[in-house]
């Protein structure tokens, strides 16, 4: 079951904090909602494990974050992918950062979320809804981070 | 309306609604069921499934599982492999199939590893634990990319191509002159989509290798106990009597249970290694995903015809899915089943069918749900060929059928494809449809709808089958014979014990079996106690799928019954006196000839079998009987749908459904009744709600029953049912077997009652399952189309 995804976050601060955020594993990693622990690898690999409920199915993924910047396109590619009580989850996102205005960075995000097993075969509905969760949690969570307070509704 | 009758009291009860001796153990809660079954010191089998269709094994890691407390082992395709067990063949024996996967998955929820543990919970955490890498490879999973060979699936198999065989049937150049040359045609693809029977019980087994004795004891869902004892001895190389199966109560089968499941063999090898019983029960999803799924054929029909409307020729082309292994337990030279009985009930002077199968990155099987060895699909396909040809001639499809059908003086009936008919009135059964239904006037009533625009529709079926397989000159399942078996003992004080072959799964053999031997031998039916499944004791028999347990085991207790009846007649001359050739049979009882008045019962008879036997015969009371059928039985029956479709919701209300079944002589109308109920529940599913769906990354879409939709009461029409009784010339008493018939027949009525009431909008087929959606995406192109 494939999936796509897409979204813009304004953050109220410069692109320069926002890049060295986006970029810094540690961070990165505690921005994925339900998260139960994170390990850093490297400079650029988090491993997380992430409770999961969707319906009935419910159990932790175990996920292994690489990010990919590019740091003169202040392009991010970033894949999460691993797996749990026998489901398969890889999520590709790309990510465009660029200053929105004179105090506020523009995240332009699509992602796409590939899964196998137990976890896809939930009500297309139900897991739609769950994903989309997920990912656009992750991204207003860099938000939430860097400036304390989530977006305004509307 | 239905016909049963009240249920009667008699002792000699063939063709009475004798009601069901298993019935009171069930009603109270007594079935005795595997997951029943608790043996001590038993451990706990968990299989850990592939989330990939396609994908290489790169490691596997049983670290995290070996180290929680309780599990006792983890087991691999590896190690497996080290006992020449990672693979089995499959039943009909041109292909293998994977217990636990080596080198690659081949369908997702494929077996990968097994986890042995003190509790099902631990078994099944851990298993959770075992870290298995993959690489993913690019699925297959239709059969039309399949044959394209641009990813060969099997690196196994010598030949590097998906195909599997090629099969057919008929006179190809005959049928294609005759198609060429016909006045009028139809062609169709025709999709049988993949389903699942779903039993409530999904499958399990208890292996208990007794280390003293050397017996291996197999507690196993299992609709074919002897065949699985002796492909488990075949595999192992135990030798037969060193292993005992026993099938306890079965909560439905329908063809799930006959195959041979790793889980099945990766708990007999556990045991025999750690010596002590381990249990295997399946989750929902493991049994949706990984066991016998049913059909999964795409048909192209093509039918020629006169313009007044008679049949020339019949030209079906099959392409089949059969996932990743051949494993369809079709008889060994039947590998597309009794595809060939789908020229139906219909006198076709040209036929030719042909059918190619092809591996896919989807779970193996294909012969289950009471399909009858695929006359499932065969009927669908005709019978929907027929409704088409019947539009494009403009004529009525009850004409169209009434003139083309197999006369009853045409019996025994040579079919085109190869079949010989045993015997049919079809005529005779669809007009008494026709008549009961009121077809003249339901179709006034659609003629007035119609020019309201509303959407009502009329959908026949009046299907063939074949079963009772079979012959032993032609059937066989990896070269053992498709006889089946009884043996009859009367007790001294006129009771008796009956075993059988076959394996009953909700059928009622309990009861049917004893009434059969009851009428033969003029015991009590209530006094003959009836035991099938378990190899030690029940003669070697086929098992019971494919309607073939009344054709042939039920042929088999009669001839038993007739055997103990001989000797009997020597024991009756004895007591009166009288010369063998002077007695006669007559009224369940014994007499003299010209002195009915003086007769002496079964029950006396066995009792002196005891006490007081003829000189020249041995004491005791007994016989055995191997049945081998001369032929194949062909029930049939004339099923008619009523159906009201809303235009705007896509809902198909189901008004009227009416079923009449000729299965030759019935044993009991109440058990042939429940039978019919229950298969046209399954058909009605089928028709609207069941799929095994597959996403284009070869995802399981239908994995529970949240997704693979059983109907329940609410959805569930109400059934009409009558009969018509043309007995088989060659089954003892007559019998053809209707186990399936409801099944067989009911799909197509119900499809071609909602194309008949979606007619006026020019839509010609749908493809099964008729969901609100597509029954509404269907309406709204069609009106879309014409107000273009």
């Amino acid at each position: 079951m494939n999936l796509e995804y897409s979204g813009r976050e304004e953050i109220p601060t410069g692109l320069d904090t926002v890049w060295a955020f986006v970029t810094d594993p540690t961070k990165v990693a505690t921005c994925v909602p339900d998260v139960v622990e994170s390990t850093v690898v490297d400079a650029r690999t988090a491993d997380a494990v992430v409770h999961v409920s969707v319906g009935p199915v419910r159990g932790k993924l175990k996920l292994r974050i690489t990010l990919d910047p590019d740091a003169a396109a202040h392009h991010l590619n970033m894949k999460i992918s691993g797996g749990g009580f026998g489901s398969v989850v890889d999520v590709t996102a790309g990510a465009d950062i660029s200053a929105a205005s004179a105090v506020a960075t523009a995240l332009d995000w699509k992602a796409t979320v590939t899964m196998r097993g137990p976890v896809a075969t939930v009500g297309g509905r139900v897991i739609d809804a769950q994903a989309k969760r997920v990912i656009t949690q992750t991204f207003e969570n860099v938000r939430t981070r860097l400036t304390g307070a989530p977006a305004q509704a509307g | 309306m239905s016909t049963t009758a009240e249920p009667t009291r008699d002792k000699y009860s063939l063709g009475q609604s004798m009601k069901r001796k298993e019935d009171p153990r069930f009603l109270r809660g007594h079935g005795n069921y595997l997951d029943d079954h608790v043996l001590p010191g038993m451990l706990w089998l968990s299989i850990v499934h592939s989330p990939y269709p396609h994908a290489r094994i790169v490691k596997i890691d049983k670290t995290a599982a070996l180290a929680v407390p309780g599990v006792v082992a983890v087991l691999t395709g590896e190690d497996l492999a080290a006992h020449n067990l990672a693979w089995i063949p499959t039943f009909h024996g041109y292909d293998k199939q994977m217990i636990l996967a080596v080198g690659k998955v081949l369908f997702q929820y494929q077996e990968v590893a097994g986890v042995i543990a003190s509790s099902r919970e631990i078994a099944q955490d851990a298993a959770e634990l075992v870290e298995v890498e993959y690489e993913p490879l690019d699925p297959v999973v239709t059969p039309f990319q399949s044959r394209e060979d641009k990813i060969i699936l099997r690196d196994d198999r010598e030949n590097k191509t998906n195909h599997i065989y090629h099969w057919e049937v008929g006179k190809r150049d005959a049928t294609d002159a005759a198609l060429a040359a016909s006045e009028v045609s139809i062609k169709e693809r025709v999709v049988f989509q993949r389903c699942h029977p779903a039993p409530l019980e999904p499958c399990g087994i208890i292996a208990d290798m007794d280390a003293a004795t050397g017996r291996l004891t197999l507690y196993l869902t299992s609709q074919a106990p002897h065949a699985h004892r002796t492909v488990v001895s075949l595999v192992t190389g135990i030798p037969e009597d060193k292993i005992h199966v026993i099938s306890p109560d079965l909560g439905g089968g329908f063809g799930n249970k006959v195959p041979v499941y790793p889980g099945y063999v990766v708990a007999a090898a556990a045991s025999v290694v750690i010596g002590v019983p381990i249990k295997w029960i399946e989750t929902r999803t493991e049994n949706l995903t990984t066991t016998g799924f049913a059909r999964d054929y795409h048909m192209d029909v093509e039918i020629g015809a006169t313009n007044d409307g008679r049949v020339t020729a019949l030209k079906v082309a099959t392409v089949a899915d059969h996932g990743a292994f051949d494993a369809a337990a079709d008889p060994t030279k039947y590998p597309a089943g009794l595809f060939g009985i789908v020229t139906g009930s219909y006198d076709f002077p040209n036929a030719f069918t042909e059918l190619d199968a092809y591996f896919t990155n989807k779970p193996p099987g294909g012969v289950a749900y009471r399909c009858s060895f695929r006359v499932t699909e065969a009927s669908f396909a005709i019978e929907r060929g027929m409704e088409m040809l019947a539009r494009k001639l403009n004529m009525d499809p009850a004409e169209l059928r009434l003139k083309n059908f197999i006369k009853k003086e045409q019996f025994p009936y040579p079919s085109p494809l190869g079949f010989v008919y045993d015997s049919g009135d079809y005529h005779m059964t669809l007009r008494k449809a026709l008549d009961i239904i009121g077809y003249d006037e339901l179709r006034k009533e659609q003629a007035e709808k119609r020019t309201r625009g509303e959407l009502m529709g009329i959908g026949i079926s009046t299907f063939t089958e074949a079963v009772g397989a079979g012959p032993s000159k032609h059937f066989d399942i990896m070269g053992i014979k498709m006889f089946d078996s009884a043996e009859i003992r009367v007790h001294p004080t006129g009771s008796a014990i009956l075993r059988a072959g076959t394996k009953s799964q909700g059928q009622g053999h309990e009861t049917t079996w004893a009434q059969i031997a009851a009428d033969e031998l003029g015991l009590d039916a209530q006094n003959i106690m009836v035991e099938e499944g378990d190899t030690d004791t029940a003669p070697y028999g086929l098992g019971t799928y494919a309607s073939r347990s009344t054709p042939v085991a039920g042929a088999a207790i009669a001839m038993a019954a007739r055997k103990i009846r001989e000797k009997a007649k020597k024991i009756a001359a004895h007591l009166l006196e009288a010369p063998v050739d002077d007695i006669e049979w007559e009224n369940h009882a014994f007499h003299v000839r010209g002195l009915p008045g003086k007769a002496i019962t079964m029950q006396e008879i066995a009792f002196a079998a005891y006490t007081n036997p003829a000189p020249d015969s041995e004491p005791g009371l007994e016989a055995t009987f191997y049945y081998d059928p001369p032929n194949l039985t062909f029930p049939y029956g004339a099923y008619i749908a009523v159906v009201d479709v809303d235009a705007e919701t896509g809902f198909v209300k189901v008004r009227r459904f009416l079923a009449i079944d000729d299965c030759g002589t019935v044993i009991n109308p109440m058990i042939v009744e429940g039978q019919i109920h229950g298969g046209l529940t399954e058909g009605f599913a089928i028709a609207f709600m069941q799929e095994l769906a597959f996403d284009a990354q070869g995802n399981a879409l239908n994995t529970n029953f949240t997704e693979y939709l059983v109907p329940t009461s609410l959805e569930t029409p109400h059934w009409e049912t009558s009969s018509t009784v043309t007995p088989s010339p060659h089954h003892p008493i007559g019998a053809k077997g209707v186990g399936e018939s409801p099944n067989v027949g009911s799909p197509a009525a119900f499809v071609n009652a909602v194309m008949d009431a979606l007619a006026p909008l020019g839509v010609t087929h749908i493809d099964m399952p008729l969901t609100r959606e597509k029954v509404w995406r269907a309406v709204r192109d069609a009106k879309g189309t014409l107000s273009a």
